[in-house]
């Protein structure tokens, strides 16, 4: 791994008012690696991509990008630096087209010049965006949806893309070509963090992965050190 | 059936004067869900800030446009920016109120500057018609009014579809943390939007005083004519929003001619509470 | 402890409600003027509140049932010489058929479509009057009592209506219907999932603060012995309304009291200068807003644990 993480979260801690929704979390993402993040539903892992992106912020606790501190930047300047969440269930805009879309991907001024090339790239690795392009993003199916969310977040020209549960409700022939495209983006130089209740593709595709539950780190390792065992136990807190 | 082809015509004109009343309190509920209960207290800030320039300049009230749009959109981006930005949330109470309050406080600041007389940017304009055939006179300022009003909802409507700005205005309204995640800074966007739905306010408002009189608190009533235009015409549609301008315009012109010049705003009420109760949605809105 | 508290609390108010209804005996005769208006202002402010506090409905139209209940009094005492008293019933009894007739239009829309509903039909009230020769259109009318009516009448008549919409809305709230919108405030659809009739209960307090509210115009215009369309059915009663409950504190009984209590001070000190004291009123209000949303009354409440008139049970 390369000198210097792209992301160090140290001793992080998030509340929603007063609910402790993450506990002391500790984890490292080096430069160019997938690292996946699984846990069951209320593990707080997409608390944890939330707060990355800058939608939370954290009571105590440091985040580092890049060796830049960001833990209280707001979401609209996590991407001005290169980091861009693809969210939970897509959230596509819905009464903008596909193109549109892709547009709003590269609203930020340094995305905006590079929007042509951006755009070509795009349509390249997801040939089906390029095709609907004209059609309102609401009318797409739940496949077709997510890639275009993806591609959405890749138009702002990220270093670090976050992607919180992007096999949610996809057929798994579906979920297999997403994950043939997440590996191409990593091999262009992304670093990915990839958040899942879907524990063997994620592990499957990542350089490293943690486990999750109730709001705290339980296990972590690479896949081969991982056994099926290992990271039962952990995601269900036995 | 004499003067019947006249009350259209003027039906139709005046049906465009409305619509550029409606389209920025149009705007501002279509994309931040927000009614903005001062939006006819602004006009008439602009009607009287129009006043006050020509009085002191001498100038045409038309050309007073040219400062009025950017101190419109100024005022409005400072009141969305550090006021309404902080109210808007889950209930749709305190947004309304502080809206009301804003439009209380308007009222009764121009009273006080302005005394409670009537005003006008009545000039010559006013006057002036020419002939359309044999029966009609159609009044050049309603002429002037409709195509400004054409320009302005125009102009908007291509600033919304083709500029970024403008797209990630409705991206927002659409899903403003999805938004945020673009790197569109919603607080500013929802600001700019109010900018914007103030300025065409500020024309309107220019507008209407060049064609009747007004007074300090003649903003409600104008309110209720954006919101009887939105409602019969529908929300998000620019179409709708002309469709439903004339609607009502012809309403009351033809329930005046019908009942009698009292009855002119009783007319346009009726039509708007019957539209609200059987379709209100609109006309042309979305179901 | 608590029962000593409570005993107290409940023997001060007494004494405050005795002294209220006692002030023609007592106070002078700028007392009687003060508290009369006090007592009308609270009924109206009270009613506001069960609609916008604990129903859920923002009314911008109380004014349609002030001038309807007004020109009732009016035209019944002016032109068939009836008791004002009767009058003053039976404008709260049109005040209900006129809600009646506006919630066939406007219980169809929600939230602000509803509130501005309502400021049509005032609007449309106002125009209507306005331009009706039977009751000498916008020039308006005179209230003439057929028996010489005091002051001290007229006060009672006042504090009966002040002091029972409180006892009223006290009462509605700790009723089933009361429980009902406690639990519609919170939440409209799991309330409606458990039995609660959400429609027939907003539709309840609508026509309960309508004749409360024509009453109460009633009253004010028989004090008042004088009234037009333009200021009857003027947006201006909605306003104060609005700034009272807000300030005072929306969605709490003691609320509507203290705000009550509020303008009429502030008006009495700034009575020369109207548009001044409204522009004071709607800044007060807009930062009561954006500082404490819930007013004076709710705050204390909420941080304090401080209700003097709480509708709950125990």
């Amino acid at each position: 791994m390369p000198a210097g993480a792209a992301i160090q979260v140290g001793g992080v801690n998030v509340f929603y008012g007063d609910f402790h929704a993450l506990w002391d979390i500790s984890l490292e993402v080096g430069r160019g690696e997938i690292v996946s993040i699984i846990g069951s539903n209320g593990s707080g892992k997409s608390t944890l991509l939330n707060t990355l992106a800058g939608q939370l912020t954290p009571r105590t606790g440091s985040i580092t990008y890049f060796g830049e501190s960001i833990g209280s930047l707001p979401p609209h300047e996590t991407v001005a630096k290169g980091m861009v969440l693809v969210p939970e269930g897509r959230r596509v805009f819905p009464r903008l087209t596909v193109f549109e879309n892709l547009l709003m991907g590269s609203y930020t001024y340094k995305a905006r010049k590079n929007r042509k090339q951006s755009l070509e790239n795009i349509h390249e690795l997801f040939p089906r965006l390029g095709e609907r392009g004209d059609q309102m993003a609401d009318t797409l199916s739940g496949g077709e949806q997510q890639m275009l969310a993806i591609g959405r977040a890749l138009m702002s020209e990220p270093k670090v893309l976050l992607c919180d549960e992007i096999s949610l409700g996809l057929a798994p022939i579906v979920i297999k070509g997403i994950y043939q495209k997440i590996k191409q983006i990593n091999a262009l130089g992304l670093t990915i963090i990839l958040v899942e209740q879907d524990i063997t593709r994620s592990l499957k595709v990542a350089d490293r992965a943690y486990v999750m539950l109730e709001g705290k780190i339980v296990l972590e390792g690479k896949p081969c050190d991982l056994t099926e065992e290992r990271v039962k136990e952990a995601y269900f807190g036995i | 059936m004499e003067g019947l082809a006249q009350d259209i015509l003027n039906g139709l004109l005046l049906g465009g004067l409305y619509a550029v009343v409606a389209i920025g309190l149009s705007t501002i509920f279509g994309i931040v869900r927000l009614v903005n209960l001062a939006h006819g207290d602004l006009m008439i800030l602009a009607s009287y800030l129009s006043l006050f320039m020509v009085s002191a300049l001498g100038v045409s009230p038309l050309l007073t446009l040219v400062a009025i749009m950017p101190i419109m959109f100024a005022v409005g981006y400072i009141l969305q920016r550090f006021l309404l930005n902080r109210v808007l949330g889950e209930e749709m109470e305190p947004p309304l109120l502080v809206a009301f309050g804003v439009s209380i406080i308007l009222q009764n600041l121009m009273l006080m500057t302005f005394t409670p007389d009537a005003r006008s940017l009545m000039s010559n304009l006013s006057l002036m018609t020419f002939s359309l055939g044999r029966n009609l006179s159609v009044p050049v300022l309603y002429l002037i009014n409709f195509f400004i009003a054409l320009a302005v909802i125009a102009g908007q409507h291509y600033f919304l579809q083709n500029t970024y700005m403008g797209r990630g205005i409705r991206a927002a309204s659409d899903d403003k943390y999805a938004a945020q995640l673009m790197g569109i800074n919603t607080q500013n966007t929802y600001a700019v939007a109010m900018g914007i739905a103030i300025m065409t306010a500020g024309v309107a408002g220019v507008l209407v005083g060049m064609t009747f009189t007004f007074y300090p608190h003649s903003g409600p009533q104008y309110l209720i004519i954006a919101f009887g235009v939105v409602v019969i015409g529908g929300l998000g549609s620019m179409k709708g929003t002309f469709v439903g301008g004339l609607i009502l315009a012809l309403a009351q012109i033809l329930g005046a001619r019908v009942f009698g010049p009292g009855y002119q705003l009783l007319c346009g009420y009726v039509v708007l509470l019957i539209v609200l109760a059987v379709r209100p949605q609109g006309i042309l809105g979305r179901g | 402890m608590t029962n000593r508290f409570t005993r107290i609390k409940w023997t001060i108010l007494a004494a405050l409600t005795v002294g209220l209804g006692t002030v023609p005996v007592w106070g002078s005769e700028y007392a009687m003027l003060f508290f009369m208006l006090f007592c009308i202002y609270l009924a109206l402010a009270q009613m506001w509140n069960l609609l916008a506090g604990y129903s859920g409905l923002i009314s911008l139209g109380q004014q349609s049932f002030v001038g309807l209940g007004g020109y009732t009094v009016a035209v019944l005492s002016s032109y068939y010489g009836i008791n004002i008293w009767i009058g003053v019933v039976l404008g709260g009894l049109a005040s209900v058929l006129l809600a009646l007739l506006m919630s066939l239009f406007i219980f169809r829309m929600k939230g602000v479509y509803f509130a501005i509903g309502t400021w049509i039909f005032a609007e449309a009230l106002l125009v209507w009057f306005s331009n009706w020769a039977y009751v000498k259109y916008g020039s308006g009318l005179f209230i003439k009592p057929t028996n010489d009516l005091s002051m001290e009448a007229i006060y009672y008549a006042a504090f009966v209506v002040g002091a029972g919409s409180v006892a009223l809305v006290y009462m509605l709230l700790r009723s089933r219907l009361g429980l009902g919108l406690m639990a519609m405030r919170d939440d409209d659809q799991v309330s409606e999932t458990l039995g609660v009739d959400v429609f027939r209960s907003k539709l309840y307090c609508f026509l309960i603060s309508a004749f409360v509210t024509g009453i109460t115009a009633g009253i004010f215009y028989v004090f008042q012995i004088f009234i037009q369309p333009y200021k009857a059915f003027a947006i201006d009663w909605t306003v104060k309304l609005v700034f009272m409950v807000i300030i005072g504190g929306i969605g709490t009984i003691e609320g509507p009291i203290l705000g009550a209590l509020i303008y009429i001070v502030l008006s009495q000190f700034l009575a020369e200068y109207f548009s001044v004291s409204m522009l004071i009123l709607g800044a007060i209000a807009i930062v009561v807003i954006l500082v404490a949303p819930k007013g004076i009354m709710g705050t204390l409440q909420e941080k304090l644990g401080f209700e003097i008139l709480s509708p709950r049970r125990n």
